[in-house]
Formats: C-alpha cells, sequence, structure tokens
C-alpha cells in the first residue's frame, strides 16, 4: 500500500438555482470551478492527472446516464485517462473519494482528480417515477407517503423518548451550525440565526422545522489527491489520508428503508454510518477519542447528537450536554461541522463527500478562518446515501 | 354533506374500495399484510421476497405469511407538507403521522395513524386496520394503517 495525501482541493460555493452565486450554471461549470481550483491549489496541471474518480449523479448532467466524469474531463480537454463514475446516493462523493484513493493506495495511479457536483431539482427528492409495484420506494410512497425527512424525523422523535431531547436542543444544534457557517465562503447561507427563528420556522416533519434540515442546493467540490512519494515534487506538507473506508447498511437496522423489516433485537441505529466509521478507525489505527473535529452529514440536526455517541466521539445520551456547554463549537472539546454542516451549505448530494475532504484540508492546514478548530490534527468525515450507503475519511496533519 | 363527509361515504362502501397497490394487503377476514417468513430462522417479510435474507440464516424457507393484529408504536413522525409524487392524496391536505410499528407477530412496519398528530405517544398499542388514502373517481384508494387502542 502506498501512502496517499491530499495535495489540493477546491469548492464552487453553494446556492440555489437562479440566485446570484450558481444561477443557472450547469453542474459541468460548477464542477470546472472546483477543478480548476484544486488544481491550481495542488500545483498540478491537468495533464498530470493520471484517473478521475467522479460522483455519479441522477439529476444533472452526465448525459442522463451518470456520467459525470466524463463531461468533466470533455470539458478539460480529452487526455485518454481512466474515469470512474460511482453511484451511491448522498454517499457518491465520499464513495468517489475512497475509490480515488483505493487507486494510489494500491499503486494503480499515482495522481487522481476526485470531484462530485450537483444541481439539484427543487423540493423534496423524488422517488424514479416509474410506478413499479416491485420497487419498495414506489411502493412507500404511494401506500404511506413517507418523504425523506420522515426518517431523520422518525429517528429524532425516538431519540426525545430514549433520552428526553427537547426540540430547543434540536434547535440549538442549528444555532451552532449557523454560527459556524459566518465564516465559510463557500456557504449558501452565511448568516447566524437565533434559537427564537429556528424555533419559528415551520415543520418539516414534526419534531424537525424547516431550519432543522438542510435544504437541496446546487455545488461543487474537488479534490487533487497522490502517492506520498508523488507529494514530494509539489510540497512539503501534503494533508495524509490515514484511510478511507466505505460500509452498507446491516441486515439488524433499526429503521426499515422500504416497508418492514424484523424487529431487531437490541439497539442498532444507522448500522450503514457506523460500520464505515468503525472500519476507519480500525483500518487507521485511530481511536474515537484521537479525533480533533468532525464533518458528519447532518441532513438533520438530530444526526449531530446521535452519531458522536454511536462512534465512541462521547458518551451515549452525552450529546445534548456537550452541545449546551459550547464543547460541539470550533473552539470545544468535541467539534462537529465546523464547516456549518449541510444545515448551512445546503446538499448538493452527490458534492458532499468531497466537500468535506476539502472542509478537513483546511483545516489541518489552519486556513479555515473565523472557524478554525485551534491546532486541528486529525479530522473525521462521514457520509450517508440512499440504498444502506455510507462512507468515512480520516484525514491527519 | 361536505367534502370530506362524503368522501367517507364513498371510503366505508366495500364496492367502492379498492387497494391503492393490488396483492400487498386485504380487508377481508381482518387487515392484514401479504408477506413472507422463512421457517428456518423465523424472519418476518412485507411484502414477500423470494429468499431468507437473513445473512446469519443456514437455510432459506420462504412461506407465506400475513401479519395483522396489535403492535406497539415504536416512533413516529408526521408529514406536515403533502408528499411528492407517487403519492396521492385528498385536497386541501391534511397532515398525517406516519409510524414505525412493532406488530406483536415480529414485523417492525411504517404505515399511516389514523388518528390526528397530537394524539400520538411512542409506546402506545395499536392495531392494524386498511383505510382510503385518496379519492379518485368515484372510489376511495385504500392502503394499510394503524389506530391508536
Amino acid at each position: 500500500m502506498q501512502e496517499v495525501v491530499v495535495l489540493g482541493v477546491g469548492m464552487h460555493r453553494f446556492g440555489k438555482t437562479g440566485d446570484a452565486i450558481v444561477g443557472e450554471k450547469s453542474v459541468t461549470e460548477l464542477c470546472r470551478h472546483a477543478v480548476d481550483m484544486a488544481l491550481k491549489d495542488a500545483g498540478v496541471s491537468w495533464k498530470q492527472v493520471q484517473a478521475v474518480s467522479a460522483a455519479s449523479s441522477r439529476f444533472s448532467g452526465g448525459k442522463g446516464w451518470g456520467l459525470n466524469g466524463n463531461d468533466i474531463v470533455e470539458d478539460l480537454g480529452c487526455t485518454g485517462i481512466p474515469v470512474y463514475n460511482l453511484s451511491a446516493g448522498c454517499a457518491a462523493g465520499g464513495n468517489a473519494f475512497n475509490i480515488g484513493y483505493s487507486l494510489v493506495a494500491g499503486g494503480i495511479h499515482d495522481l487522481v482528480l476526485v470531484v462530485g457536483g450537483e444541481v439539484m431539482p427543487k423540493g423534496m427528492i423524488q422517488t424514479s417515477g416509474v410506478e413499479d409495484a416491485n420497487d419498495p420506494e414506489y411502493l412507500r410512497q404511494r401506500c404511506v407517503g413517507m418523504p425523506g425527512p420522515s426518517f431523520w424525523a422518525t429517528l429524532a422523535r425516538r431519540r426525545m423518548f430514549d433520552y428526553g431531547t427537547t426540540e430547543a436542543q434540536m434547535a440549538q444544534v442549528t444555532v451552532k451550525a449557523r454560527k459556524c457557517s459566518e465564516s465559510n465562503p463557500f456557504a449558501r447561507f452565511q448568516k447566524a440565526v437565533s434559537l427564537d427563528e429556528v424555533l419559528a420556522s415551520p415543520y418539516v416533519s414534526n419534531p424537525l422545522r424547516l431550519f432543522e434540515i438542510c435544504p437541496v442546493s446546487n455545488g461543487a467540490a474537488a479534490a487533487v489527491i497522490c502517492s506520498k512519494s508523488m507529494a514530494r515534487r509539489f510540497t512539503s506538507k501534503p494533508v495524509t489520508v490515514a484511510t478511507s473506508a466505505v460500509a452498507t447498511i446491516g441486515f439488524d437496522d433499526a429503521l426499515p428503508r422500504s416497508l418492514a423489516g424484523p424487529v431487531p433485537s437490541g439497539p442498532s441505529f444507522h448500522t450503514e454510518a457506523k460500520a464505515a466509521v468503525m472500519r476507519a478507525f480500525e483500518t487507521s489505527g485511530i481511536g474515537p477519542r484521537d479525533i480533533s473535529f468532525t464533518e458528519l452529514q447532518d441532513n438533520t440536526c438530530y444526526y449531530e447528537l446521535a452519531f458522536p455517541e454511536e462512534w465512541g466521539l462521547c458518551e451515549p445520551g452525552e450529546a445534548e450536554r456537550l452541545l449546551e456547554a459550547g464543547e460541539t463549537t470550533p473552539t470545544g472539546k468535541m467539534p462537529i461541522n465546523p464547516s456549518g454542516g449541510f444545515v448551512s451549505f445546503g446538499e448538493a448530494t452527490t458534492a458532499m463527500g468531497v466537500f468535506q475532504i476539502a472542509e478537513l484540508t483546511w483545516q489541518l492546514r489552519g486556513q479555515s478562518g473565523g472557524r478554525q478548530v485551534p491546532d486541528a490534527k486529525v479530522g473525521l468525515a462521514q457520509t450517508n446515501g440512499l440504498g444502506g450507503n455510507a462512507t468515512a475519511a480520516i484525514l491527519k496533519r | 354533506m361536505t367534502e370530506r363527509d362524503a368522501m367517507n361515504d364513498i371510503g366505508n362502501q366495500a364496492a367502492l374500495r379498492e387497494p391503492c397497490v393490488a396483492g400487498l394487503f386485504s380487508d377481508e377476514g381482518g387487515a392484514s399484510l401479504h408477506g413472507a417468513r422463512c421457517t428456518t430462522c423465523n424472519t418476518p417479510y412485507f411484502p414477500k421476497v423470494a429468499h431468507c435474507r437473513n445473512p446469519d440464516c443456514a437455510e432459506s424457507k420462504i412461506e407465506p405469511c400475513s401479519f395483522g393484529g396489535e403492535g406497539v408504536l415504536w416512533s413516529y413522525s408526521v408529514a406536515d407538507f403533502p408528499p411528492p409524487p407517487p403519492h396521492r392524496y385528498d385536497k386541501p391536505f391534511v397532515p398525517y403521522a406516519i409510524g414505525v410499528v412493532d406488530l406483536d407477530s415480529g414485523l417492525r412496519v411504517v404505515g399511516q395513524m389514523t388518528d390526528a398528530v397530537e394524539a400520538m405517544r411512542v409506546g402506545a398499542r395499536v392495531r392494524l386496520v386498511i383505510e382510503p388514502v385518496h379519492q379518485e373517481e368515484g372510489k376511495a384508494f385504500t392502503s394499510w394503517k394503524f389506530k391508536l387502542l
């Protein structure tokens, strides 16, 4: 195995179709911006890139077949290099990073571009549109009517029952996140909100409110990764990829993702996310208490309370107390989502795994300005996606 | 008669009721979901599966199995806004609760709740029922739901 480093990262600020940030830009234009920035940051020319690992979208670009990596290569100039288009729902960016990492670690290529971007349709994410009684997604929507936010709300409600979590505590997560976003020039929202404002926002799926759920956004992120031996040609202080892991859901997961499942014999929440993070700890030899800060997939503020406990970053039932004590802010003991998270960015689904790599890199270089985690040494990133997909990565100085 | 009363009227006439998806559930002889169970490892499935999906099961032996009766509300959420298609609903939209229910037979299943959102509480006893979800062309399209006991 070769040691892998991040040489350069880039991002297009997140926005909403038609606004002053992303306007009518195509997903390829957004990605091109992020890639140009990452190449410049790395000091690498396009012709030095040996392969592309791209998150594959079903919403935009990719010739209608998710061939988003091919669109980017055409735009940059076809050099004949291999292109991998990776599909894993909202975890696709994390998956693309994992494949890029594996190609370099395994010695197949020395320098790989990882990219993810998205132009999202408006409103709640819909199913495929095909009325197929064999498709559990179709059955769930047709027979029950249970959109994405309902999953998060079901889990949040159960946490309220198990731990006595209050709606004000969940709102406090958003207040913390939006405070971080004030100093992130790439966030779609860069304005703090008050607890009262969050609690005054309407329920999307009770107990979760509009300000506590990430909207859909347009955006893109890119990373140039290479072997440590090659990195010496470009920089003296690369950020090291300690590990990258992928996992899928367990059979005994607590929440049925289609219509039903067996009643589990014990607690088995978010089995895909937990498996990916545990695998990352195992393969890197880095433990939860070694982590300086975490970027996790906060589609909803609830995850910021549940995930750190499940991964051993803190004790079960402790997350609310740490939140209220300010320990999850960038200067606290357990910083979570110093970037501002999905709640501040909105979700450009397939960009998110790469967006996290960019934030981890900036934090570990000490380039995060007002949201900087002091003396950040080790960062953990995690994504979730449809189909029971999850990824985790650990980067270190 | 209000529009909603009229709908209830149609919804109560068996001849005008039709499952929103055929073959998944029925109301004859009590509300039931048509699923399966592996007789080796006892894992319940809804909808039916061709093979047992339990990775720890020694040998897949799938038999048809119907699920109904009572259970416990494990958790719930609320559709405060109309879900996107292919969900269909009667206008004006009325927010409803969506339960995740542990049936006494060992199946954890999602379904709409028939009672008002304010009445929901985790741990409540519930019963499986077949009820209309929306009305179209003089017919009431039904699905499985849960009723608080």
